[in-house]
């Protein structure tokens, strides 16, 4: 009986934690390309330095979910490149901007700044009746 | 211990362990299976591959001699394998910590050299000057212009060409691409390694480019001496190649970078482009192919469906795969000729419109002498700029936008030039039409015959009067001398003479001269024959023609002509002396059928000026018995002319002068002669009216007849006269 109690329990632990992983990089997922973008609207960048920017913002990237990721967006007309001589190595591709990727990036933006204006606000009430919870408690 | 193999990835030899590429073999099939229904999944793999290359390239560079499965593994992990793309779970903070420390590393440890590749996307051809300014760090347009200021001495064109076919492309990025590198190889140079760099990068023998690069080189060191000979087409093109070869070496030497390192030398040496290499990369296509289309096959669930697609994936591939292989060299190849052939002739037509502009330039005194009123003169002046010029610009702007790549609308610029083309063509028309109007009728042919008193000597020498030996007149720096030789304030002296001899009916010479011109009407044109003015002197065996015919600029040039025919009596001699008669023939150019009838009894009486005849019954003969024929007889003489003119290589010059001098102390004895016998004549006629006198003063005095014969007379007188002064 315990064993089988454990089992299921183990089970569930492992479904849990694929949701919890899924949910993650779910929402990993929907603000990577907006981070890609800022990165790049911030000046002409190569896959390396965007991946360094990410990790210096604590945003842990791989260079290999990076490289499709910039293809998509290049092949969306959002982003172009050019070739640029290396000291090492193959010449490298640099990524900037384009007028549409601009665009794109402002409307991103403005569902960005929706979304965390109202993120935090569902938030901020949950903290401020933990907040009110606590002072009723208190006294 | 581990064996090592060389592997050629992205473009590059990397030396490896065979365990190492065996893990590096899978992770690329790994995202080929990935990234398999991606959009852009060749780019994708590409730009992976090409950062794996990148990071290999850091390892070498920093002294590896190796990549070792450590390296693998941590470039691999530094790129995340395929299963951690997609769901992006942090759970590798190794590979991450990894990741960055290999980032710092590669921005602290950049020290390799750059390279130099072709720039396929900002290219007017084959994107080498782009290629070199960003090589340089120049403006792309300042490498443009260096090049096609290069190309008009042969140097710029043989030099792009080499270098596009050598220098790596920035797309070729190529999968497994067989591609060597080309280096100077130090190891086996004889002055910079260029030749051998070259021959390893062919695969051939060193020493085929040396020789290529030597030939010319000596050829034009031979030939240093003299070529002056500038129309002599193969003089040109040795000139031209000769120093092209020691340039392009000096280029190449500065361009190409020398193989140092081992990595490097085995870039150079490369993997062979052969049957064999080729065929493993078709047969690795075709792996996966197959599995391609088993997964067709399944979706389709048909066995056959399933054949059916794995051959048309089969087919689809090969003809991607040869047009993409063996159809790119091709298609560059094809590229390069259609650009040589489309800049030969944009340089023809631009050199025959700078020498149009230059003909212009020179033929403007003439101006005067051939059109007449207002209409031709305006239509002259369109042609020149609207028919000639107007192209000349076109052509100069269009090079000009296509160095500096302007990408503005041009649809006006090209509609102006072509509408004030289209003007040219207009004037071009008009002008032509209304000049070949005034020349269509022919005038009838003036007589004018004169006999001649036979000189006293068997020879009559025609000559010119030297109007035109100015000094100071001459400009030798261009072929049109001539006219600047012709032209005088307000006249034009035109050499459209053409002399003849023929057998003389009788004992005697004559002379005969026709006049002939042409006008737009008959009239018009007998008007222009009869203004011809042409002297024909004699003095003694000297016939003195004028130098030519005098045209004013009421009287305009209507290709007035002379034909002077001089009958020679069977036995007597002629000759033409100087340079007279053979510079310029207008005949030739205006009406080269009108003598048709004259051609054949001129033809029959060919010479060359400068050489003595001798009329026989049928015809002239040279004094060595020879038939006259112009052509032989110039060539002669234009032996004896070149010789006497260059210095270089003449064995017989002192003999040549000998002769030269012997007859001119000839002619000179001659007229002297000439000029005594002459005197004489007076002497003895004086002697024989002063004998005369005598005589009838005598008869009338006392009637005696003294016997003094006039003959013995002048005997007696003969010797005084005879005592000649310094002969020579």
């Amino acid at each position: 009986m315990g064993r089988s109690t454990t089992k299921y329990s183990h089970e569930f632990l492992k479904k849990e934690a694929m949701n919890i992983d899924n949910t993650a990089s779910q929402m990993r997922k929907g603000v990577l390309e907006f981070c890609i973008l800022s990165v790049i609207k911030q000046g002409e960048a190569y896959p390396s330095d965007i991946i360094d920017k990410m990790k210096a913002a604590n945003f842990n990237l791989l260079e290999g979910t990076l490289y499709p990721l910039l293809t998509r967006l290049k092949n969306a007309e959002f982003l172009t490149y050019r070739w640029v001589e290396s000291n090492s190595g193959p010449p490298r591709k640099y990524f900037s901007l384009t007028e549409k990727g601009a665009a794109f990036y402002k409307e991103l933006e403005a569902t960005w700044n929706e979304l965390s204006n109202a993120v935090k606000a569902v938030t901020d009430i949950d903290a401020s009746n933990n907040l009110n919870n606590n002072n009723f408690n208190n006294p | 211990m581990k064996q090592v193999i060389n592997i050629n990835f992205q473009g590059r030899v990397v030396p490896i362990e065979t365990t190492a590429f065996e893990i590096l073999k899978n992770y690329t099939d790994s995202l080929g299976r990935h990234f398999a229904n991606e959009e852009g999944k060749e780019e994708i793999i590409n730009d992976i591959e090409s950062r794996i290359g990148e990071l290999f390239q850091e390892r070498i560079t920093k002294g590896a001699t190796c990549i070792t499965d450590d390296d693998v593994n941590a470039i691999i992990n530094s790129i995340g394998r395929p299963e951690d793309f997609e769901p992006m779970d942090d759970a590798q903070p190794s590979a991450a910590a990894s990741s960055s420390s290999y980032q710092q590393q590669s921005n602290t440890t950049s020290t390799g050299h750059k390279r130099l590749y072709r720039n396929e996307n900002d290219k007017v051809l084959g994107g080498v000057c782009s290629g070199l300014a960003n090589y340089f760090n120049i403006d792309v347009v300042i490498a443009r212009i260096i090049f096609v200021v290069l190309l008009f001495s042969g140097v710029g064109f043989l030099t792009y060409i080499i270098m596009w076919i050598a220098v790596p492309s920035t797309a070729s990025a190529e999968i497994g691409g067989t591609r060597k590198k080309l280096f100077r190889d130090p190891d086996e140079k004889m002055i910079a390694g260029v030749c051998s760099g070259i021959g390893n990068y062919f695969g051939i023998n060193p020493w085929i480019p040396r020789v290529l690069f030597l030939l010319p080189f000596l050829s034009f060191l031979s030939r240093w001496g003299h070529w002056g000979g500038f129309w002599d087409f193969g003089d040109v093109i040795r000139f031209t190649f000769s120093p092209t070869s020691l340039i392009v070496y000096i280029i190449l030497w500065i361009v190409i970078p020398e193989a140092v390192t081992t990595s490097e030398k085995l870039e150079m040496k490369g993997e062979k482009v052969d049957m064999h290499s080729i065929k493993n990369s078709v047969m690795e296509e075709m792996k996966g192919v197959g599995k391609k289309a088993e997964k067709f096959g399944k979706e389709a669930s048909g066995v056959i469906n399933e054949k059916a697609k794995a051959v048309a994936g089969d087919v689809q591939n090969f003809s991607r795969r040869s047009s993409g292989g063996l159809g790119n060299v091709i298609a560059m190849i094809a590229k390069i000729f259609a650009y040589f052939i489309i800049g030969c002739v944009c340089l023809a037509i631009f050199g025959t419109l700078i020498a149009l502009i230059v003909g212009a330039v020179k033929l403007y005194p003439l101006k005067d002498y051939l059109l007449d009123g207002n209409w031709q003169n305006a239509s002259a002046w369109g042609t020149l700029f609207f028919f000639i010029i107007i192209p000349f610009i076109g052509i100069l702007i269009w090079l000009i936008r296509k160095i500096t790549n302007s990408k503005s609308n041009s649809r006006m610029l090209r509609l102006t030039f072509i509408s004030l083309w289209i003007v040219g063509w207009v004037c071009i028309v008009f002008f032509v039409s209304s000049i070949d109007k005034e020349f269509s009728r022919k005038s009838n042919l003036q007589d004018q015959e004169m006999n001649i008193i036979n000189p006293k000597a068997n020879k009559l020498i025609v000559t010119t009067s030297s109007t035109l030996e100015r000094t100071g007149k001459r400009y030798r720096w261009s072929r049109f001398e001539s006219f600047d030789e012709f032209l005088d304030e307000d006249t034009l002296t035109i050499q459209n003479i053409k002399v003849g001899f023929i057998k003389s009916p009788d004992d005697s010479f004559h002379v005969r001269v026709l006049k002939e011109a042409r006008g737009f009407s008959r009239e018009s044109a007998n008007a222009n024959a009869s203004k011809i003015t042409f002297n024909v002197k004699q003095i003694d065996s000297l016939l003195v023609l004028d130098e030519g015919i005098t045209i004013n600029k009421n009287d305009k040039f209507r290709n007035q002509n002379i034909m002077v025919t001089v009958y020679v009596p069977v036995g007597k001699q002629i000759r033409v002396n100087g340079d007279y008669f053979r510079k310029i023939y207008f005949n030739n150019v205006f009406n080269i059928n009108d003598y048709d009838r004259d051609n054949d009894y001129f033809d029959d009486n060919k010479w060359q000026s400068g050489v003595d005849y001798i009329m026989k019954e049928d015809g002239l003969y040279t004094l060595d018995g020879r038939k006259a024929d112009g052509w032989n007889d110039r060539e002669d003489r234009r032996r004896n002319a070149k010789n006497n003119r260059s210095n270089t290589y003449r064995y017989d010059k002192i003999q040549d002068s000998l002769e030269r001098r012997q007859d001119s102390i000839e002619n000179r004895n001659q007229q002297r002669v000439d000029s005594i016998e002459k005197r004489n004549e007076r002497v003895k006629d004086s002697l024989d009216r002063q004998l005369e006198k005598e005589k009838n003063k005598l008869e009338n005095s006392n009637g005696v007849i003294l016997n003094t014969e006039p003959g013995n007379l002048s005997a007696n007188i003969m010797p005084g006269v005879m005592i000649l002064p310094d002969i020579n």
